[in-house]
């Protein structure tokens, strides 16, 4: 049951950062409350006070930005919003169509993007596909900003390194170059996906010129794959699609998979193999 | 859940026999042991135990008991408690087999550890990955103790 609570309403970030700072452990940021208020309803959390941060301007709202040549969505953009943007649409189509399966629509009409990457539930698919794109997050608080690469964000579990009165004001996710195209597969039955994996590849002169590959919701982070990039990166098409398998499995070895309710960690590393092959060619079939 | 651990300590066994029921030492060996005491020497001890996941707190206030102990090769034990404001119960069997090698100590621990109740249910996960942490520094901690 929800225990009483008081809710804050600043009208800046500034103000939220400070209230934040003043109650420390007891407040916590609420935009759409989708993994939060869940989880105080159950009685797995409680915080005296909730910092709402919903009517500050310029939290929110998608706009390109061209010269950074990037998609800037705010922290407190909604799934939905994401999903339906004509910007995200037109720059970055794959993200659109990966939010497009978030939770479901209930959940995207409430639930922001700011929130899912900083509850860091490993079971993210934004928090997975984001990085492929080397999307970075801007984190701010009443004495200034900084802005991070995604993946320097997660630390652990539902554990982030955002200090405790940092605001995460936005996310900034970079047009992919020319000749590079990305792909987002996830696989599972339960209420959260149980494998997600994004892949980007760029083809030059049918060779590799640059892969990507993120795995999520299998280890206790959603990251990057340096051991994967490296089996296919600068080889040849021919000889890339060849070594998938391999690839996949160096993936399947480094993600940390444990056996649980998803499924034993052969199979979430069976999958994580699978996944990679088709994403990629996916990917590869965009530019060819 | 099974865990399973083996760390070599330079001590002879009776050693790390004489060791484990040094409650303070031991105590220092788990993480996130807040404290413990004897309520019954050799049969009954008390110690709370606190953990955290991100935002996710639990602290459970242990009642441990010894039901075998077969100087200087083999103690079992178990543990249970419930934390006080998530709905969640631990509970705890540990079997720990001593092999001695040498001059050297074989510490087999084996923990059967589950979270019953909502924590349980929804920390499946985590439960898995902390769990395998925690018996690990545990057995870390033994030998650290052991040999310093």
């Amino acid at each position: 049951m929800l225990r009483p609570f008081e809710l804050c309403e600043p009208t800046s970030v500034a103000e939220a950062s400070k209230i934040l700072a003043q109650h420390g452990e007891d407040a916590r940021i609420y935009a759409g409350g989708t993994e939060l208020i869940l989880a105080m309803k159950m009685g797995l959390l409680h915080f005296d006070h909730l910092v709402n941060i919903k009517g500050i301007a310029g939290l929110g709202g998608i706009r390109f930005d061209p010269a950074a040549n990037a998609v800037r969505i705010g922290g407190a953009t909604r799934h939905r919003e994401i999903e339906l943007s004509p910007v995200v649409r037109e720059r970055i189509p794959v993200v659109a169509e990966m939010e497009s399966h978030v939770a479901n629509v209930r959940v995207r009409e409430q639930g922001t993007l700011g929130g899912n990457l900083s509850f860091a539930d490993p079971h993210s698919d934004p928090a997975t596909l984001l990085q492929v794109y080397n999307a970075t997050v801007t984190l701010e608080k009443a004495g200034g900003k900084r802005t991070i690469p995604l993946g320097q964000l997660f630390r652990g579990p539902y554990d982030v390194t955002a200090e405790g009165d940092e605001v995460l004001s936005e996310v900034t996710v970079p047009d992919l170059p020319r000749r590079m195209a990305a792909a987002y597969l996830r696989f599972g039955i339960l209420e959260r996906p149980s494998v997600g994996v994004g892949v980007a590849v760029g083809l030059e002169n049918g060779g590799v010129t640059s892969v990507r590959i993120a795995v999520g919701c299998v280890g206790p982070v959603p990251r990057r794959m340096p051991e994967a990039e490296v089996v296919l990166q600068g080889k040849s098409l021919a000889e890339a699609e060849a070594l998938l398998p391999a690839a996949g499995e160096a993936a399947g070895r480094a993600s940390e998979a444990v056996s649980d309710l998803h499924g034993s960690a052969e199979y979430k590393e069976h999958i994580v193999k699978v996944l990679i092959g088709r994403a990629f060619r996916a990917a590869v079939q965009q530019l060819t | 859940m099974k865990f399973e651990k083996t760390v070599t300590v330079k001590a002879s066994r009776e050693a790390v026999w004489k060791f484990l029921w040094d409650v303070p030492r031991v105590a220092a060996c788990i993480p996130g042991c807040k404290e413990a005491r004897v309520v019954e020497e050799g049969k009954r001890y008390a110690a709370t135990v606190a953990e955290r996941v991100g935002p996710f707190k639990v602290e459970f206030p242990l009642s441990i008991e010894v039901l075998e102990a077969q100087a200087p090769e083999r103690l079992k034990a178990r543990a249970g408690g419930r934390d006080g404001k998530v709905d969640g119960m631990l509970k705890v069997e540990m079997d720990l087999h001593l092999v001695e090698a040498g001059g050297t100590t074989e510490i087999r621990l084996s923990a059967d550890v589950n979270i019953l109740g909502k924590l349980g249910t929804l920390g499946h996960s985590i439960v898995i990955r902390k769990g395998d942490e925690v018996v690990g520094k545990f057995a870390e901690g033994l030998r650290a103790q052991l040999e310093s």
